[in-house]
Formats: structure tokens, C-alpha cells, sequence
């Protein structure tokens, strides 16, 4: 277990690459009234889990892991994330992720990664740049995806502990919940097929797309 | 921009064999002909033909209304229709009827579509809705090929089909997979990228998809897609500004430009078909009168 300390440094919430400004749809639905406590944001982070997260980021973990070339991942991504602010939220994580990774977890396939980025060949994909790295660090898929999703909704779940807002220990119960969740979505994503990546249901995406418009908002998206 | 994806190459749907009979099969081929867009080549066999092709104003842009004189998918069905709209011509393609999936028992419906567009060509597909009945699995899957100077709209409609106890979500798939790619300079000399991957997957018996962040309490779905060179940040707020008068959930997002067009998504929630008629009605009536000067849409039944 030698990359144990690498892949929980990976995916600490302190690891800045800016998820504290970014709901990822969820803003939409507080001010709507539809999230406004532990319960109700459960509900949501759920749904996100199961669908956002799973026939996207997760899926494209896998097939990078499973061998397609990153290029060509990153454009599918890019096609994919149709909701503008998602999209740019992906491309800057994952932006700041290449950055923080070839700092301190360098490799030559992160550094071909950066390369296509940088020659505006790539966009820099957050869960893309994070399968990267995880598995330049020989992380085994499992482990990268559930440690992948349990990061991100570590993240949402503290954004939403501030935005609701709901308490630090009722956070912590939204997380316990949330992990048997995040096991069924990695083990999920590893029987989807190429014909599933980027079924995100509509509700989510029409959120997302309609943060945009949202006239007071905390979060970028 | 990467070139086609071993991904998406493994996501072509399953061939056409003996237990996947084409039902029916279309090929179209529209010019541009002393101002009129012409049908400059047509093939139909089964179940899949198109009217004759009519004239709705005097832009040149023809009409074609698809027909299944069958009435409906069912199981195991496969259809293929293949478009191609050469250099500078305007293609219509509407429907006669909803579409209608009805029981699929062990397999499902699937319509492949495989749309071309040529240099300052224009389609605008505007089929009925998509009926999905009870016990229905139907897969459609919709490749399109624009160039930088292609102007597309197409609008989709999927509702949930009448069943003995009233509930709406008694279908057990629908799946509808639709890939934009962009493709600049000549043949094999040029770039392309994927613009856009517009999937939807609603599948009522793996859980609850009536509720938060998912059908969000409604039971139709629609969905606009524009690919334009025209298309930009200031046309999305113009047409979030038609739309955000009714009462369907709606959401407009733009995607990310690429060799010198864009395309641009709206999706809308709803429980009428009517309602989301109105939406994306009122979207498209914008776009025709900006670009080409165009009435509104209004297709006569045949």
C-alpha cells in the first residue's frame, strides 16, 4: 500500500484546487426550497452520486484506467459536460490538479497530459487529471474511484454545511451515509458500457444549466 | 482536437442480424438545385418512407415528413434512416405521428440515424414525440456531421405512453444517444472534434427517476439542440428570454466552441407535450426568423 499517503494527500479537501466555490448544481435547488436540510441534501447528493458521478467522472476513470487515450477522453468530456458551468468547473479543477500533480506527484504520463493541455490540445479534465495521477501512483481502479467519489462529495457536503446552512456533525452523518452510496457507484461504473458515458439525468443537468441565471449565488456553479 | 474515439467507436450499437431485422430503412439525399433543395437520391425499403416532398414557403428549404406506415416500434424493430444535405441546401424533416414504442418484450426498438450536413447546409428536424408504452425499451441513436458553416436544429420530444393504471413511467428504457462532431477542410486533410454527446437514459425500474434531480416530478421531456456558426452567449440569454414564460422547467447551456461553430442545448421538463411544443416551438420561431427570415413553423398534417 505504498501510494496509502499520496492518494489521501490526493484527495484531502485541503488540496486547492478551488471545490469550495463550486455546488455543482446544488445551489440551484436551495434557492427552489427543494434543499434546505440534512435530509433533503441527502436526497440530492444521492442522486448526484448516482448519476453525475457515475456515468461520468467514474466512467471516464475507468476507461482511462482501462486503457483510452487521454486525448481522446478529454474530448469526450468536454462534448459531454453539456451544462457550460460544469464544464468549466472540470476543466478548472482538473487545470489546477495537473498543476498540484506534476509538482508533487510528477510522471510521465501526467506530464503528456499537461502537454496536450498546454498545446490547447486537451481541456484538463478534473476526473481525468485525478485517474492520472492515481494511477501513475499504481493506485488499483477501486480504490481510485472510491477514493475519487468520496473526495467530491466531501467537498459538496462541507459547500453545503456552509450554504444551507446545516451543522458540522450533521455533515459528518451526510457523509457516513453518502460512503455505501459511493460504493454502489464504483461498482456500478465498472459494468456500464461506452454506450452509457454521460447519461446524467435531465433534472440535474437542467439545474446546472439554469445556475447560470441564478441571480444571488455563492458558488461559480 | 482528437479524431474519433476508441470509446465512442465501441459505442456504435449492435449490428443488424437475424434476431435484429431492419424494419426499415431510408436514405435521403437533398441538393441544391436553381434555389430549391431537391431529393437527389431516395431509397426506402420496410416499414420507412417519406412523403412527397412539399414546399412550406418560398425559402427553397424542402419538407420531407417521415412515415411508418406501421405505426409503431416493437420489439426487436431496427430502423435506419441516412441523411445527407449537400452544399448550401435546407432540409425539413418532420414526422406524420408520433412515434410510438409499444411492448419489447426480451429486446428493443432501436432507430439509428445517421444525418450529414454539407458547407452552409441547413436541417431542422422536427419529429412528434416519442410514445413509450408500457414495457417498452427503445434505443435511438443520432450521428450527426456538421461542417464549421452547418446550421442544425433539432428538437425531441419523449413522453410517457398511456397505461391501464394511469402511473407514467411503466416503459422500461428509453435511450437516446445523440453525437454532434464538427468537420473542417477536406476530406482527410482537415480537422473534427466532438461537439457535442447529448445522452439521456431513463430507465423507471432501476429506482426512482420521478423525483429530485432526476425527473424532477415530471413526465415529459424535451430538448433542442442548435449547432451554428451564429450561435453564442447573447442568442442563449435571447432564447432563455422566449422561453422562460411557460410553466415547463427549462434550462438553456451553451456548449464549447469548436472550429468556428457552437452548439447550444436547451432541455425542458414538463407533464404536456403540449407545453414543451409551445417551448421549443417558441425557441425555434426565433432562430428561423433571425437567420433566414422565416413564419414559424406550422406543418400540416398529411
Amino acid at each position: 500500500m505504498t501510494y496509502q499517503l499520496a492518494l489521501q494527500q490526493l484527495t484531502d479537501s485541503a488540496l486547492p484546487t478551488g471545490a469550495f466555490a463550486h455546488s455543482l448544481g446544488f445551489e440551484g435547488y436551495i434557492e427552489r426550497g427543494l434543499v434546505h436540510d440534512e435530509e433533503s441534501f441527502g436526497v440530492w447528493l444521492g442522486a448526484f452520486i448516482s448519476q453525475q458521478l457515475t456515468y461520468s467522472d467514474a466512467l471516464a476513470i475507468r476507461f482511462l484506467y482501462e486503457g483510452a487515450p487521454v486525448a481522446e477522453l478529454d474530448a469526450l468530456v468536454t462534448a459531454q459536460l453539456l451544462p457550460r458551468q460544469l464544464r468549466e468547473a472540470s476543466i478548472k479543477m482538473g487545470g489546477r490538479l495537473l498543476e498540484i500533480g506534476a509538482e508533487i506527484f510528477p510522471s510521465t504520463e501526467l506530464a503528456q497530459y499537461r502537454e496536450l493541455v498546454n498545446s490547447g490540445r486537451a481541456a484538463s479534465h478534473q476526473p481525468l487529471a485525478f485517474g492520472v495521477v492515481a494511477r501513475s501512483l499504481g493506485v488499483p481502479l477501486g480504490d481510485a474511484l472510491a477514493a475519487y467519489l468520496f473526495a467530491t462529495v466531501t467537498s459538496l457536503t462541507q459547500n453545503a454545511v456552509r450554504a444551507i446552512p446545516l451543522g458540522q456533525n450533521a455533515g459528518q452523518r451526510i457523509l457516513r451515509k453518502a460512503a455505501d452510496c459511493v460504493a454502489a457507484a464504483a461498482e456500478r461504473a465498472g459494468h456500464l458500457t461506452p454506450d452509457d458515458f454521460g447519461a446524467v439525468s435531465p433534472g440535474l443537468e437542467i439545474s446546472q444549466m439554469r445556475h447560470e441565471r441564478q441571480r444571488a449565488r455563492m458558488f461559480m456553479s | 482536437m482528437s479524431t474519433t474515439a476508441a470509446v465512442q467507436s465501441q459505442a456504435v450499437v449492435s449490428p443488424a442480424s437475424a434476431d435484429r431485422p431492419v424494419m426499415g430503412h431510408l436514405e435521403l439525399l437533398v441538393a441544391e438545385r436553381g434555389g430549391r433543395s431537391v431529393a437527389t437520391h431516395q431509397f426506402h425499403r420496410g416499414a420507412l418512407r417519406v412523403l412527397r416532398p412539399h414546399y412550406l414557403d418560398d425559402s427553397g428549404q424542402v419538407c420531407y415528413v417521415l412515415v411508418n406506415p406501421g405505426g409503431a416500434y416493437l420489439g426487436a424493430d431496427l430502423y435506419v434512416i441516412d441523411v445527407e444535405v449537400a452544399d448550401g441546401a435546407k432540409l425539413l424533416l418532420a414526422t406524420q405521428s408520433a412515434t410510438k414504442i409499444y411492448r419489447t418484450p426480451g429486446s428493443f426498438a432501436e432507430q439509428r440515424m445517421r444525418l450529414r450536413l454539407g458547407d452552409r447546409a441547413r436541417v431542422e428536424l422536427a419529429p412528434d414525440q416519442v410514445i413509450a408504452y408500457r414495457e417498452a425499451s427503445y434505443r435511438q441513436n443520432t450521428h450527426v456531421t456538421v461542417r464549421p458553416t452547418s446550421s442544425l436544429i433539432m428538437t425531441e420530444i419523449v413522453t410517457p405512453g398511456w397505461s391501464p393504471d394511469g402511473a407514467s413511467f411503466r416503459y422500461e428504457e428509453l435511450r437516446l444517444r445523440t453525437e454532434v462532431r464538427v468537420e473542417s477542410g477536406d476530406s482527410g486533410a482537415g480537422e473534427s472534434g466532438l461537439l457535442a454527446l447529448d445522452n439521456v437514459l431513463i430507465r423507471p425500474p432501476l429506482g426512482d427517476v420521478t423525483g429530485m434531480a432526476f425527473m424532477e416530478g415530471f413526465s415529459h421531456l424535451g430538448s433542442l439542440m442548435v449547432v451554428d456558426p451564429r450561435v453564442d452567449q447573447a442568442l442563449a440569454d435571447e432564447l432563455h428570454a422566449s422561453t422562460a414564460g411557460f410553466g415547463a422547467h427549462t434550462g438553456i447551456s451553451l456548449t464549447a466552441a469548436m472550429l468556428g461553430t457552437a452548439g447550444l442545448v436547451l432541455r425542458s421538463l414538463s407533464d404536456s407535450t403540449e407545453e414543451l411544443r409551445r417551448v421549443l416551438g417558441a425557441a425555434s420561431a426565433l432562430l428561423r426568423k433571425r437567420w433566414y427570415g422565416q413564419d414559424p413553423l406550422d406543418l400540416r398534417k398529411y
